[in-house]
């Protein structure tokens, strides 16, 4: 998938420095220093109507890196990932994507797509076409292989996700769990750098929701950068090297998980993590 | 890895034997199925009573009438004017051919891409009993019968033909491999050496030479899917093309056969865009299609089929029946085009989204993923606006110079010796619609059936 040497180098857990906390948007967990940012989002503004849904958010990420967005509902959390891949446009700000700007200019938005996957937290499975053809249908359509080749491609990462013999079925003879699987294995089939996950195990039964986190999270240890929206905190202590809390927003604290559930500083951040945990 | 693969799940799951439990006899299945549905209680009683003397009655009445009370000479006197009208009498195996061409192609397709059920099977052979009785009453139509039975066995014929190749697992198969099998299945039997090697069974050799020479499953699917699409045309140049009939000897229920495909199969194609294109975020886009969407149904096809004869014969000229084809695609269009885009409107915009997010162009999701799916779904609506216009061809006859079935009826009843047999006419006229309705109508239930896999 990414460059795996970086990644295999130094595939321990994140390394917690105790250290004095450096300001927002500076800190770099120490496993990442030294990697270069992959995405860097610079006063992103995001207006719905009259309703402002990012408030100023600026903030980088690094290659390799996996970070954890929390928030209540309707904080912004959701738009802000899905500024990243432009399926929502930002109304002032830059957002920069492994060197290439997100803005009107259709040459970038698709080299930005083929770099971004993205899972839903409803799936977004194409419901008329088999599970193998969901996967092939980027690999055929948009990078032109032979249909042999990403049929291959396809099996080999039903194989990762764990159900190769779903191949031929419809999405809606999968369970939900098998069904984000297959999501989460179409948007790899495009080969991204970043996965970005909007609450993927929100819409599961809590039996299904253990597969998919199992899929995540051999993923994060191949050196995939992730941005995950999730409620998962079991999720985001052990995987996450970075959380970021949104409020109404605005970025309001970002640190590592140890930081996040032993000494949180602000005191949105405190209530919120008192109701969720 | 960290998790392990999952068992493979069985599609049936089988109790063990001590579970399982004995079905009760037939028997005792009927006569509770008989208590509980016809005599459940006294007024339920009383209703089964009704129902079944006047259901009775009726068929009584209707077999009296059919067989012993009615005068059907009026239309097998009458057959030729209302089948073909004024169809030149000397090219009737253009006519015959292209029946049989329809034919086989609806077997292809059902073959291909469904299945004949017993009902199918029922309806074919009670259809193709009183098609031959109609036929051969009152005069000779041993070569009509002989055409028709031929054309009934084209259709089966392509039935089996599609089913062979849909039990065929391979997408391709190179010229070597035919060439190697048909070696195989005549190999020894024509050489002066070896004679006939009779340990390879013939059944075996069959099968080679089948394999050999008929497409694989993805062939056949775009061969007969080609067929579909030129099939109308195809139809027509069997009926006209090289000193055939001229237009206007297109007649009969010839041609409610001829205008109703047009008027569908054109109205769904202006359909797809106009339905796009009122979705359209470009102003100028969106309003021309809801003004033409407006317009067209704001007037009933009566309405527009005068505009055939009168205001397009000023601007544009040609032949009426073409004029009169080209209002009945616009019209349907209208209609078609907003069943479409109710069932774009209930697609889940995470459809649009995961389009996007997989890198397809707009065009490309448009083409690949939003179409196939509103399509699906407006199946039903669309079948019911193309049985409202295949009943809708006998317009034709109110206001235009030209004859379908129900006008040449009109014309039949109006010879002295068959004033008296109106009902008779009418009746034959409302079941020849009827059947052609109720084909489409199963072919809908089975288009919903087999793109019913895909459900949310």
């Amino acid at each position: 998938m990414t460059s795996e040497d970086t990644a295999s180098s130094e595939p321990a857990p994140p390394k917690i420095s105790t250290e004095a906390r450096p300001e927002p948007g500076t800190m770099v967990p120490e496993r990442l220093i030294g990697q270069p940012d992959i995405i860097t989002v610079s006063h992103v503004d995001k207006w719905f109507g009259d309703f402002q849904a990012l408030d100023d958010v600026s903030l980088s990420v690094k290659e390799h890196e996996i970070v954890v967005i929390l928030g209540p509902s309707g904080s912004g959390k959701s738009t802000f990932i899905r500024c990243l891949n432009r399926l929502e446009e930002h109304d002032a700000g830059r957002i920069v994507i492994n060197g290439i700007e997100l803005n009107e200019d259709v040459r970038n938005l698709n080299a930005i797509r083929s770099e971004v996957g993205m899972v839903f937290q409803q799936f977004n499975l194409f419901p008329h076409l088999s599970v193998l053809s969901n996967i092939t249908l980027g690999l055929r359509k948009v990078r032109h292989l032979p249909r042999l080749d990403a049929e291959a491609l396809a099996i080999q990462l039903l194989e990762r996700v764990g159900i190769p013999e779903q191949a031929e079925k419809h999405p809606a003879q999968l369970s939900g769990g098998q069904q984000q699987r297959v999501a989460i294995a179409r948007a790899l089939a495009m080969q991204p750098k970043i996965m970005l996950f909007d609450e993927p195990t929100s819409a599961l039964d809590p039996e299904m929701i253990k597969e998919v986190l199992d899929v995540m999270q051999e993923l994060a240890e191949s050196g995939m950068t992730m941005l995950v929206v999730t409620h998962e905190m079991g999720f985001a202590r052990e995987v996450a090297d970075r959380l970021f809390f949104f409020d109404e927003g605005a970025l309001v604290e970002e640190g590592t998980p140890e930081h996040f559930f032993t000494s949180p500083r602000e005191e949105r951040t405190k209530l919120f993590l008192s109701q969720i945990l | 890895m960290t998790q392990q693969l999952p068992a493979p799940q069985s599609q049936r799951i089988v109790l063990p034997p001590h579970r399982q439990r004995a079905r009760r006899p037939r028997s005792v299945r009927t006569r509770e199925w008989i208590h509980r549905n016809l005599f459940p209680s006294t007024a339920g009683t009383a209703l089964t009573i009704v129902s079944v003397t006047f259901i009775a009655a009726l068929t009584v009445g209707i077999v009296w009438f059919v067989f012993f009370d009615a005068n059907w000479r009026v239309i097998t006197d009458n057959r030729w004017l209302l089948f073909a009208g004024s169809f030149p009498h000397d090219q009737e195996w253009r006519l015959w051919a292209a029946m049989g061409f329809v034919f086989a192609l609806i077997g292809l397709s059902y073959g291909m891409w469904s299945s004949l059920g017993r009902k199918d099977h029922l309806f074919i052979v009670l259809t193709g009993i009183a098609v031959i009785l109609f036929m051969g009453h009152g005069g000779a139509a041993f070569w009509s019968s002989l055409w028709f039975l031929l054309s009934i066995a084209l259709l089966f014929l392509g039935y089996v033909i599609a089913r062979t190749i849909g039990h065929d697992r391979a997408r391709q198969r190179s010229l070597l491999t035919r060439v190697i099998l048909l070696r195989f299945a005549f190999d020894d039997a024509f050489s002066l050496r070896g004679g006939f090697d009779k340990t390879v069974p013939i059944q075996t050799r069959a099968r080679a030479v089948r394999v050999a020479l008929f497409p694989t499953r993805t062939g056949a699917n775009r061969i007969v899917g080609g067929l579909l699409i030129l099939a109308l045309p195809l139809v027509l140049v069997i009926l006209l093309a090289g000193g055939g009939a001229s237009m206007r000897e297109l007649d009969g229920f010839v041609l409610n056969l001829l205008l109703a495909p047009v008027g569908i199969v054109g109205g769904l194609v202006i359909a797809i865009p106009l339905a796009i294109g009122r979705a359209s975020k470009l102003h100028a886009i969106k309003w021309t299609c809801t003004a033409y969407i407006e317009i067209v149904r704001g007037a009933p096809l009566l309405g527009w089929l005068f505009v055939a004869l009168f205001i397009l014969d000023d601007i544009i000229g040609g032949d009426l029946i073409i004029r009169t084809m080209v209002v009945l695609a616009v019209f349907t269009a209208a209609y078609m085009a907003e069943y479409i885009r109710g069932a774009l409107q209930t697609l889940p915009h995470g459809q649009y989204e995961a389009a996007q997010a997989v890198g397809l162009s707009r065009g490309q999701s448009l083409r690949l993923i939003i179409m196939p799916q509103a399509l699906r779904i407006s199946i039903p609506p669309i079948v019911g606006q193309a049985i409202a216009i295949w009943k809708d061809t006998t317009l034709v006859t109110v206001i235009l110079p030209l004859r379908e079935l129900k006008g040449n009826a009109d014309s039949a009843i109006a010879q002295s010796e068959f004033i008296p047999d109106r009902i008779e006419a009418y009746i034959f006229v409302a079941v020849a619609f009827w059947i052609v309705a109720f084909i489409m109508s199963r072919i809908s239930q089975r288009m919903e059936r087999a793109q019913g896999i895909g459900e949310r």
